[in-house]
């Protein structure tokens, strides 16, 4: 297995989450996070951090959203009517 | 435009849509105005601005949609409409935050090792919050991060857009989204662990 460094492993990251990564990648990137301490820590946290993103939802429709898009729309119909 | 593949399966009417056909424009308003909105709000930080861009953009699109060529999704161009307006309104306030390429760097040394330990995730004070509040703090540290790097989070993690629609949303090569994707998780993950 050809060695892999910390800092290459760390930028292989998000290849690996979004299954973007090679076999050969996916093979030695987890073959070092076996033996390395540090970038399993920071795949854990990481790893956590990204799921917990995915979680955030958009913020709530403000209460006058109809009324935004409303301005919107008498926008657009009163272009036509012109 | 039928047959050409651009569009979802429940497609955005254009021929309707370039008619000025207000129902059309209606349902587009509907299917795509939250999440526009929501990106306009994260971007610009305050829900009046976010409000008043992406009416502008909205109706800057209604009026130039005859310039829409298909080429993207419909959904793509009306998130690179917001996104470009919402950019030059920050700029012009003069409050646009890019990042550097630094950042991941300073975590190791010459030989690509760590300088120093990773903290373990047991020990660290965001692991002490609950479920809730540590979701808060993600969502709060989302909000504070460069544009540059909320801008692909929300568009990837919290909109889930694909990396065909945020390419064309934020013209950039997949390449170059693939680097600023990587990069905005970590800047997410050292400001949630770190800080
Ligand atoms: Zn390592």
């Amino acid at each position: 297995m050809v060695y892999i460094k910390c800092r290459d492993v760390v930028a292989k990251i998000s290849d690996i989450i979004d299954h973007e990564a090679s076999l050969m990648t996916r093979m030695r990137f987890y073959g070092h996070i076996m033996m390395c301490k540090n970038c399993r820590r920071y795949f854990d946290q990481f790893k956590e951090v990204h799921a917990l993103a995915g979680k955030v939802t958009a913020d709530d429709l403000p209460p006058d959203f109809e009324q935004v898009m409303g301005a919107v729309m008498d926008e657009i119909e009163g272009h036509k009517d012109a | 435009m039928q047959g050409t593949g651009v569009f979802q399966g429940d497609s955005d009417d254009l021929t309707a849509l370039k008619a000025g056909d207000s129902d059309a424009w209606r349902v587009v308003l509907v299917r795509y105005g939250p999440s526009l909105l929501a990106y306009a709000t994260r971007l610009l930080g305050d829900r009046a601005s976010g409000e008043e861009i992406t009416q502008d953009s909205l109706v800057n699109i209604y009026r130039t949609i005859d310039r829409f060529d298909g080429r993207c999704s419909l959904k793509s161009w009306l998130y690179r409409a917001v996104h470009n307006r919402a950019i030059d309104e920050i700029r012009r306030r003069k409050r646009y935050v890019d990042v550097g390429d630094q950042g991941l760097e300073d975590y190791f040394n010459a030989a690509g090792r760590w300088r120093h330990d990773c903290p373990g995730w047991d020990g660290l004070a965001a692991k002490q919050l609950d479920d809730k509040r540590l979701l808060g703090k993600v969502r709060e540290q989302m909000d504070c991060l460069p544009h540059a790097h909320r801008e692909v989070l929300f568009l990837k993690e919290v909109e889930g857009l694909d990396s065909a629609e945020i390419c064309a949303a934020l013209e950039i090569s997949p390449g170059n989204l693939r680097i600023r994707i990587h990069r905005a998780r970590a800047a997410l993950r050292a400001a949630v662990v770190e800080a």
